[in-house]
């Protein structure tokens, strides 16, 4: 094999040589011949002559030696190629439709499988990354989702688990920065012993944190993000060992991580030591870490689990109070991160791989038809002996210059498809990752592979079988036409599918925008100041922290109200909690869940959610008070005056005071109908709330530098981050949906205007085969109206065929979508009417030019042409 | 001469040659005199057949070139039998010898 390779290598790199050589050998031979006849009585002259004779023509014998040593191959091939060129160019329309057609189906077929790649395929950016997991703590039976791990259970867990190399944990942490001209917001992941050898991720300058420096009471350290490195220090290597203010405190930079090192996220600016053995953390109720586990080599994630669970049983016996219902959950780190992006990828995907193969159809009807008119040239090449092969390669030889020319123009398109999807998805998890690497062009070049089998060597064995031996060319013509509208089915088909997966995320995209969530965001600016969890020690100057931003925001002229809660209402945030209804009567034994919000006062009137009852939440309330929404009121004091009502909150034992009911309104995102909600009046719920200000402007975004230049009055050493209008924040969390519905819809419109192209080729073809007939009939005194509607009718009927298969594909793909779906099922009836009648439509307009063309058709001229 | 030569069976031409080589390197020429020769000149080897075939032989590694002096003073291209050849050789010589037989068993039956 490899001396064959070599012998050919050498015969085309080298072939002056070798024709030289072979010239050599073969002269040598007839000189020895001739010598030899002289030598038996020959004259010279008579000697060369009778030579001749016997050898025959050398030029033969060398083509032959040729094609021994492989060289003809080469050289049929370069002919091919040669020959291929010519054809293509003198046909430029033809060759222009197909390679674009091509060039769209590799390029955003690439584009999205470089982005499925990158997100759901390639493993997260750690070394062994499947060996890493999540794990976290809930309470088996309770409706709280989750909690935090207590920094000694972490230890505990560490200690006594036999199926992980290592476990750690972060948590994180928004902190001023003062070292440098203006206090700067800086995200501080705090994190357990262990951190980064979990990760398996070095600093590529400096260390990791020494045992010493994991203690409590060590010499504080940081660890710093390749950002921060190189937008405070200018990426200076000299900055470790320097320090950092940070939240009043100088701590000494010990390393820079690599850029590519993005975790818990990629806003991490910091990592710190959050030591398990300081007095505070002993608490086994505290709830700090997020936890993240390292399994040993080959150890699945069943059996981590298991051992975990078992670890957290002996717990429970030793700690009943703490440990006794505690339960373990694990979920694969990548799972983790990814979530549910990578079904939306996958079904984009697999939209675009249809779309490809629409595009590799519609090229294959159309070499089918071009080859059908080059007939008369193939039918010569088998009379001067080519044999099928020869011409089935001649044929492929086209195909392969357009799929590489088009793989070309596709890679192309690719990187420009990429562009915009990052920017489309710029909220999704993994998409700085996505990015243009030798896989893209891996997958391009598969792609054109892929395509050449499917458009190429289907038709051009087609084409040279239907001249093999005696031929019946009304059979084949008839072969072939039957096999063109077969395709065009096929694209048809496929389109319907595409369409109506599009119609339905268009339709469900359409539902959500048309949603009255409850909430007025159209006014309100979002942001926070930054604070640090160590100043939850003092509550009362927390709370009056918060007291004094608000009022002076409220003074704020321009300002129409202001409020602080835990999360920003309209973005998904997981938080059930248990309640007892004080003042029930004991046997109701309704389960009373609902979701907790932390709210200050004003929030009612910062989104504008109507009071039903009752009052807001106050500032000065003596007691612990609550607000209940409607949906709550309905679900578990139907008929009772809600107000004056108490709760309990099951898990912390905190009693409120119901004082008012608010309207509905959908705070866990667009598509979450609103559940029975508490929001719990707090000002202060934790040292840096979302800050809500409905602004009199009706551009929010006008008061963002009045705000930042108030607190910054106020505050002169916190910073002001995440500063955005509510509305931009909200359009955020429709970012995936956005994504899809754009992608999924643009794929569909091409693959129908691509069908479109293939029923107008087709037709226009079958008209111009048959204008000879047409002008028969016509001439025999059918009526043009009646050839018209008899083509209308071929073009129609094509369409209707490969919609009803269309309809079956949409049926069986719509299942994949249901999850993706509001407000409309994945069988929605008037999509499908609407696709159907879109399609017949289009069917219709691509068929009525060749079909008037084969009216038109001037019987007089075609007999001429005879 | 004349009507005494035989037409090469298909495929034997490779066995030929390569038995000719088998006791030292010649040139094409002198390969196709050899056979000549030695079969008492019954067979003769198709001019136009042999180089092909060196060509072939050669591609697939049984036999190996090199450029030489010939007896009257000309370079000449010598063939000479390789490892892989000589494994060839002895394998093509084998099932020759069976087929051979075989063919004898029938034709001399009754």
């Amino acid at each position: 094999m490899l001396n064959d390779l070599r012998y050919r290598l050498r015969a085309l790199f080298r072939r002056n040589t070798i024709e030289q050589e072979l010239d050599a050998e073969l002269r040598f031979h007839l000189d020895g011949q001739r010598d030899k006849y002289v030598a038996s009585g020959m004259t010279p002259s008579e000697a060369a002559r009778r030579v001749r004779l016997d050898f025959g023509s050398t030029d033969a014998i060398k083509e032959e030696c040729r094609d021994a040593r492989g060289v003809g191959v080469i050289d049929e091939m370069v002919r091919n190629l040669r020959y291929a060129r010519r054809t293509l160019a003198k046909r430029p329309g033809f060759t222009v439709v197909a390679t674009v057609t091509l060039a769209l189906g590799i390029g955003a077929s690439s584009a999205v499988f470089s982005a499925l790649n990158a997100v759901a395929l390639r493993p997260l950016p750690f070394p062994d990354a499947n060996q890493l997991l999540v794990i976290s703590q809930y309470e088996a039976g309770a409706a709280q989702p989750a909690t935090f791990v207590a920094p000694a259970r972490l230890e505990d867990w560490q200690r006594m688990a036999s199926a992980f190399q290592g476990l750690s944990g972060y948590y994180l942490d928004d902190m001023t920065e003062t070292s440098g001209e203006f206090p700067e917001r800086i995200l501080r992941a705090w994190v357990a012993p262990r951190f980064f050898e979990v990760c398996g991720v070095a600093p590529s300058i400096g260390r990791t944190f020494t045992r010493d420096e994991e203690r409590f009471g060590g010499a504080p350290a940081a660890i710093v993000s390749d950002r921060l490195w190189k937008r405070r220090f200018a990426a200076d290597v000299t900055a470790v060992g320097r320090t950092l203010r940070i939240g009043g405190r100088s701590v000494a930079i010990v390393g820079v991580m690599p850029a590519t090192f993005a975790f818990p996220n990629g806003d991490v600016d910091v990592w710190s030591v959050s030591a398990p053995d300081a007095p505070y953390a002993q608490n086994r109720q505290a709830t700090w870490f997020t936890v993240i586990g390292r399994l040993h080599p080959n150890v699945t994630a069943d059996h981590g689990l298991s051992d975990l669970a078992r670890v957290q049983r002996d717990l429970g016996r030793q700690y009943p109070a703490t440990d006794g219902k505690l339960a373990i959950r694990v979920t694969p780190l990548k799972a983790a991160t990814v979530g549910g992006v990578t079904r939306s990828l996958w079904m984009l995907f697999a939209a675009v791989s249809l779309l490809l193969l629409v595009a590799c159809t519609n090229i294959a009807a159309l070499l089918l038809a071009r080859n059908a008119e080059r007939q008369h040239e193939i039918a010569i090449r088998y009379s001067l002996g080519a044999s099928r092969a020869a011409v089935v390669r001649q044929l492929l030889t086209e195909a392969v210059v357009l799929a590489l020319v088009g793989s070309a123009l596709g890679l192309g398109i690719a990187i420009v498809a990429l562009q915009a999807f990052r920017a489309l998805g710029a909220g999704l998890p993994r998409m700085t990752e996505v990015r243009l690497d030798w896989t893209l062009v891996v997958y391009s070049l598969g792609c054109a592979a892929v395509s050449v089998i499917v458009f190429g060597l289907f038709p051009s064995m087609q084409t040279a079988r239907s001249h093999e031996g005696v031929s019946n060319r009304r059979a084949e013509t008839m072969a072939t036409n039957r096999l063109q509208w077969t395709l065009v089915g096929i694209q048809v088909a496929l389109s319907v599918t595409l369409l109506f997966g599009a119609g339905l995320f268009l339709r469900s995209f359409d539902q959500l925008m048309r949603v009255s969530p409850g909430f007025d965001a159209g006014r309100v600016v979002t942001f926070r100041i930054t604070g640090s969890w160590s100043e939850t020690v003092d509550m009362a100057a927390l709370k009056r922290r918060m007291l004094t931003t608000l009022e002076t925001l409220r003074a704020t002229p321009g300002v129409a109200a202001a409020a602080t809660a835990v999360a920003v209402p309209g973005v998904a945030f997981q938080f059930n909690t248990e309640l007892r209804i004080v003042e029930a009567p004991t046997e109701a034994s309704t389960k009373v869940t609902a979701r907790n919000r932390f709210v200050s006062s004003g929030y009612f009137d910062a989104l504008a959610i109507p009071m039903l009852s009752g009052t807001q939440c106050a500032d000065d309330a003596p007691v612990q008070t609550a607000v209940i929404n409607r949906a709550f009121e309905a679900l578990y004091l139907p008929g009772r005056n809600a107000s004056g009502s108490h709760v309990q909150d099951i898990a912390s034992g905190r009693i409120g005071t119901i004082v008012g009911v608010s309207g509905d309104a959908r705070e866990q995102g667009l598509n979450e109908p609103p559940a029975p909600t508490i929001y719990w009046c707090a000002s202060a719920p934790n040292p840096m709330p979302v800050f809500l200000v409905r602004t009199q402007s009706n551009d929010p975004a006008t008061m963002t530098e009045t705000i930042r230049r108030t607190i910054r009055q106020i505050e002169p050493g916190r910073a002001v981050y995440e500063l955005r209008p509510l509305a931009e924040r909200l359009d955020d969390t429709l970012a995936e949906n956005r994504l899809r519905t754009i992608l999924l819809t643009s794929f569909a419109f091409t693959a129908v205007l691509l069908a479109a192209v293939g029923l107008y080729g087709t037709l226009s073809y079958i008209v111009s085969i048959r204008r000879r007939e047409i002008g028969l009939r016509i001439a025999m005194g059918a009526l043009r109206s009646t050839t018209l509607v008899l083509f209308l009718k071929q073009g129609i009927g094509v369409t209707i065929a490969g919609c009803v298969g269309g309809l079956w594909l949409s049926a069986a793909a719509g299942k994949g979508l249901s999850g993706m779906l509001y407000g409309v099922t994945a069988l929605d009836p008037s999509t499908f009417a609407i696709v159907l009648g879109v399609m017949i439509a289009i069917g219709a307009l691509a068929s009525v030019w060749p079909a008037a063309r084969a009216a038109r058709v001037d019987p007089i001229q075609v007999l001429r042409e005879e | 001469m004349g009507d005494e030569r035989l037409d090469l069976p298909q495929g034997t031409l490779d066995l030929l040659i390569l038995r000719t080589l088998a006791p030292g390197p010649l040139h094409g020429w002198a390969i196709s005199e050899r056979i000549q020769q030695v079969s008492r000149e019954m067979l003769q080897v198709p001019q136009g057949s042999l180089y092909p075939a060196l060509h072939r032989l050669e591609r697939r590694g049984w036999i190996s070139p090199q450029w030489g002096v010939s007896d009257n003073n000309r370079k000449a291209k010598y063939y000479a039998l390789t490892r892989k050849g000589e494994k060839r050789l002895a394998a093509e010589t084998h099932s020759w010898r069976k087929l051979i037989g075989a063919v004898g068993l029938i034709l001399d039956m009754d």
